[in-house]
């Protein structure tokens, strides 16, 4: 009786380390030809709540931000974001951090 | 009827005991100062700032045209009302190297992005812009006239080439003394380029090239027209842009590739500029 409750309790701490450790969003972003230009992103996303970093690849066009635990960026958000920074969501990735 | 005399003879008075403004008082004075980082030195750039982003500017213009020197240093504060649309305030400090130091007059613009492409590490967009500097200068500073400029911008920026053409029209309004400056249309033609594309965090740096053209009309003084006055100068300017994160400096010379002025007027010898810019 105790390895299925060991199991589930288990299986609850690793959820909770999960949700713990934040949420990643690989975003590709077209019109990135700039740093200059492209700060307008980092300080969008910064401002909003949960953000915890932002880090910008001009080359491929790709902006990482990572939230930390409980937050939640919708797709409608981040879209709205990146066209007040003045660019263009091409695609969105969620992924929970380990 | 010649109602100013020719540059070179001592103190240039009109019938009126108005000081003649000289070339390099004209050609200064329609200095649009509005020029944004990621945009051309001199020329007129599509460039806008994200929205509620707030941008500084200090920019610095020594000139010479004959005996003529002069520096126009300006600080500007900018707005993004949106994406799209960036709204300006220019101040302008004027120094001569004859006649007093003082305020010129105080410029307004705005710009609007209505197109834009946008692919991966590319970004091609055109604007329209609309300036006005109404009569605010201290006494012997600005163009004693409320002008307005009215331009249209295109540009293409990837992460290694950029290229921008513009026009613009700048329409001059009448002095209380009666003289209205000619009219005048600004070309610009650019190309741009990074030779090492670094890293977001990492300084970035753009040289350009261009090719600035103004084609200005005859000036009147109470309805005749002003004989040196009016003409062609076409320029050749490269220029350097040196970006990090949020911080930028521009800089670049205009030198004369060619001139057709009227009468006896003296061409421009050289314009610099050098400017300052942070946004947040």
């Amino acid at each position: 009786m105790k390895h299925p409750l060991l199991i589930i309790t288990a299986a609850l701490l690793w959820s909770t380390m999960a949700t713990a450790q934040g949420v990643r969003y690989e975003l590709r972003v077209d019109g990135l030809a700039c740093p200059f230009c492209a700060y307008g992103i980092e300080k969008k996303f910064k401002k909003t709540k949960g953000v915890e970093a932002v880090d910008i690849d001009l080359e491929r066009g790709l902006v990482v931000v990572s939230a930390g635990e409980g937050v939640q960026l919708t797709r409608e958000q981040v879209e709205r974001i990146v066209k007040d920074a003045g660019f263009t969501l091409r695609s969105m990735t969620e992924k929970t951090l380990p | 009827m010649n109602y100013l005399r020719p540059a070179g003879q001592g103190t240039m008075m009109n019938a009126l005991g108005i000081k003649k403004a000289g070339a390099a008082g004209v050609v200064v004075l329609i200095y649009s100062a509005a020029v944004q980082a990621h945009d051309p030195v001199f020329g007129l750039g599509p460039h806008t700032l994200f929205k509620n982003a707030t941008e500084v500017h200090l920019g610095f213009d020594p000139s010479r045209a004959g005996r003529n020197q002069q520096t126009r240093s300006t600080l500007e504060f900018a707005y993004g009302l949106t994406a799209n649309w960036t709204a300006r305030v220019e101040l302008p400090y004027e120094s001569r190297e004859k006649g007093p130091d003082g305020t010129g007059d105080v410029g307004i613009a705005t710009k609007y992005r209505f197109w834009r492409r946008d692919a991966l590490g590319v970004q091609e967009s055109s604007t329209a812009f609309l300036r006005v500097k109404p009569d605010t200068a201290s006494a012997g500073r600005g163009t004693g006239s409320t002008d307005s400029i009215l331009g249209l911008a295109y540009g293409y920026e990837s992460r290694k080439w950029y290229r921008w053409a513009a026009a613009r029209y700048r329409f001059n309004g009448e002095t209380g003394e009666g003289l209205e400056r000619g009219d005048k249309l600004l070309l610009d033609l650019v190309g741009g380029i990074r030779f090492k594309q670094t890293a977001y965090l990492e300084p970035d740096w753009v040289w350009m090239l261009e090719l600035n053209g103004e084609i200005t009309g005859r000036s009147k003084l109470k309805g005749v027209r002003v004989e040196d006055s009016g003409g062609r100068e076409w320029f050749v300017s490269p220029g350097l842009m040196w970006t990090l994160r949020n911080f930028a400096i521009k800089t670049g010379v205009q030198l004369p590739l060619a001139s057709d002025l009227n009468g006896n007027q003296e061409a421009t010898d050289y314009r610099a500029r050098l400017e300052f810019e942070w946004h947040r």
